[in-house]
């Protein structure tokens, strides 16, 4: 797998955004300092009880990092490709002896790198409005990979598909965004009636975040809320049934490129 | 060693749009083969079937043995392809674009590097190489292609319309580099509007149109296909009744007779040996002949003849082949188009 093409088209794809702090790393850490003045301190500063026993900064934590990683890794990979397309040089690539595989694989590993890089960015700049410690180290990293994967796979699907780039505005704004608003990043699922409980376990960003707050601060609103069967192992199904569909986007991913959808004639 | 390219009955559909149709074309290994013809042709869009950016709807087509969408990946080791459109990678200096293409084709880093040097050297570019592609100029542009169809050392070079509004010197630069990667063995398939550049340069050419290969011959064969005209100056000037008997009389290898004051032009398939058989005739009807001239059909002209297309006059028979042929793509207008696009934003 690890063949020189594909460290070549890898590396790439990560000299680009890297070579582009200002495009790339800037945005997110400045979004994230106005989210944690406005959301945590200002605003957080008058919820006088703990959200889920834990302070509201701290509980913010773990929402934004999967915010900041997703967009990202879904931006940068829908970019990459539809960027590419759009002014040909993607041709670079296809006309290669790269294998689909390495391919996708290569452009989604390099999305979910910056998308990594800024969940860590993100999580970085909460450490400095409130201490921070890891939990379930592990368990951490493993989902965070796998929604930088997940969301990077996305991207393609979304780079692949776009005719524009309105496209790809309208699917990370309309999309994306309140899919995740409404993932329980700004509350605790415990906040709300049973009702909208259960209607927001049908949010799939809601095992995303949740998932990472148990890795990062061991506290998961879904064994709180879910039903008593899923509750018991809810964070470790949650990551189960993530990796599973990270799988099959990128399995679609490649299917896409074999076929040429959106890059062939 | 099988042939560098093989296609068999090749068709590409774009809904009810035939772009290819049943084109079957065999190129050497070895060989520096033109492959001409009018704009809508059907020229790139063969080209990108080799190299996996269009999807044959049928037929086989193979590289070097290799069928392009079964064996793609080592049909595809074997092309350096120097497009017709600018897709380069705008956000690298164009060392670096070099470098990542090496690398996609499997060469390591400091070789590619190495390469990638070398390239920019041969085609005359080396002190641009940290510029990016935007920063270029058009004639520098057009050679960074090719450095980067190169910088992978293929067996097979394919050239779509490399000289496409490039000046004289650098027209004739590329001419001497090609003529010279293929006397050190590359096969070269180019593509072009300029009939000049495929009699200089090329082994064979295949004539296609309409997606239909018309013939596939070397220059010179091409060229015994024409008819030449042999111009006659008399004595005295001809009447419209005598040009009536000259070509009653001449029929027999006379395609054409026309006569203008006491100039004379007969259109004949080999001037050389017919002429002296048009003065005795001429003299044996009472005409004095003051001076000859014979002049050939240029490639150009065959070229012209051979993809002249139903709607417009046709004055030969090979015309024919072209009354079956269906309406062309514009495949150049969507280059155009593509070409004008514009980089946007850096996400």
């Amino acid at each position: 797998m690890l063949s020189v093409g594909f460290r070549s088209l890898f590396r790439r794809e990560v000299l680009r955004f890297v070579r582009r702090p200002k495009n790339t790393f800037m945005p997110p850490a400045i979004t994230n300092v106005l989210y944690f003045a406005v959301f945590g301190v200002i605003l957080g500063g008058r919820i006088d009880e703990p959200v889920a026993g834990i302070g509201y900064i701290l509980f913010l934590i773990p929402g934004l990092v999967v915010l900041g990683t997703i967009s990202n890794a879904f931006e940068n990979a829908s970019f990459s490709i539809f960027h590419g397309r759009w002014n040909e040089y993607i041709h670079e690539t296809l006309t290669s002896p790269l294998s689909y595989i390495e391919m996708v694989v290569a452009y989604v590993a390099a999305s979910a790198v910056r998308g990594l890089i800024v969940g860590v960015i993100v999580a970085v700049i909460g450490a400095l409005f409130v201490p921070l410690s890891i939990e379930n180290g592990l368990f951490l990293v493993a989902t965070m990979v796998v929604i930088a994967a997940l969301f990077s796979g996305l991207g393609i699907v979304g780079g692949l598909v776009a005719r524009d780039f309105d496209d790809l505005t309208v699917m990370n704004q309309f999309i994306l965004r309140p899919l995740v608003f409404f993932g329980a990043v700004f509350y605790s699922l415990t906040m709300l009636d049973p009702l909208w409980q259960y209607v927001s376990l049908l949010n799939p960003m809601v095992y995303m975040v949740d998932s990472v707050r148990y890795g990062l601060l061991g506290y998961s609103d879904l064994l709180e809320v879910a039903p008593p069967a899923y509750a018991e192992f809810a964070p470790y199904a949650s990551l189960g049934v993530l990796t599973l569909l990270t799988a099959a986007v990128v399995a679609l991913d490649v299917y896409l490129f074999k076929i040429g959808y959106g890059l062939t004639d | 060693m099988p042939p560098a390219i093989e296609t068999v009955d090749l068709v590409k559909e774009y809904g009810g749009l035939r772009a290819l149709q049943e084109l079957s074309l065999t190129v050497e290994e070895g060989e520096f083969f033109g492959l001409l013809g009018p704009n809508g042709a059907g020229k790139t869009t063969f080209i990108n079937t080799l190299v996996g950016l269009v999807r044959k709807s049928g037929g086989e087509a193979r590289v070097f043995g290799h069928d392009v969408e079964d064996d793609y990946r080592e049909a595809r080791d074997a092309i350096g392809l120097a497009p017709q459109e600018f897709n380069v990678d705008r956000f690298f200096p164009i060392r670096e674009v070099l470098m990542h293409k090496a690398g996609y084709h499997g060469i390591p880093e400091d070789e590619a590097a190495e390469r990638a040097d070398e390239v920019l050297k041969r085609v005359g570019i080396y002190d641009k190489r940290n510029e990016r592609f935007d920063w270029l100029s058009g004639g520098m542009k057009r050679r960074l292609l090719l450095a980067r169809a190169l910088v992978t050392d293929p067996d097979l070079l394919i050239l779509d319309e490399p000289t496409a509004g490039v000046d004289v010197q650098l027209r004739h630069d590329l001419w001497e580099l090609v003529t010279e990667l293929n006397e050190e063995g590359t096969t070269v398939l180019l593509t072009t509007h300029y009939i000049e550049e495929a009699e200089r340069l090329c082994d064979r050419v295949a004539i296609v149109n309409e997606g239909r290969k018309v013939t596939v011959a070397t220059p010179d064969e091409l060229k015994t296909r024409g008819t030449d005209t042999i111009a006659v100056r008399l004595e005295s000037p001809v009447d419209g009744t005598a040009v009536a008997d000259l070509e009653a009389a001449l029929g027999t290898y006379a395609h054409e007779v026309s006569a203008a004051g006491d100039s004379l032009e007969v259109r004949v398939d080999d001037g050389g040996s017919t002429a002296p058989q048009l003065l005795n005739d001429l003299e044996a009807r009472g005409h004095e002949i003051v001076d000859l001239e014979i002049s050939r059909t240029s490639l150009e002209e065959i070229f012209v003849d051979l993809t002249r297309s139903e709607d417009r006059t046709v004055t030969r028979s090979s015309a024919s082949s072209a009354d079956e042929e269906a309406s062309s793509m514009d495949e150049e207008g969507s280059s155009a188009e593509a070409s004008e696009r514009e980089q946007e934003g850096v996400a």
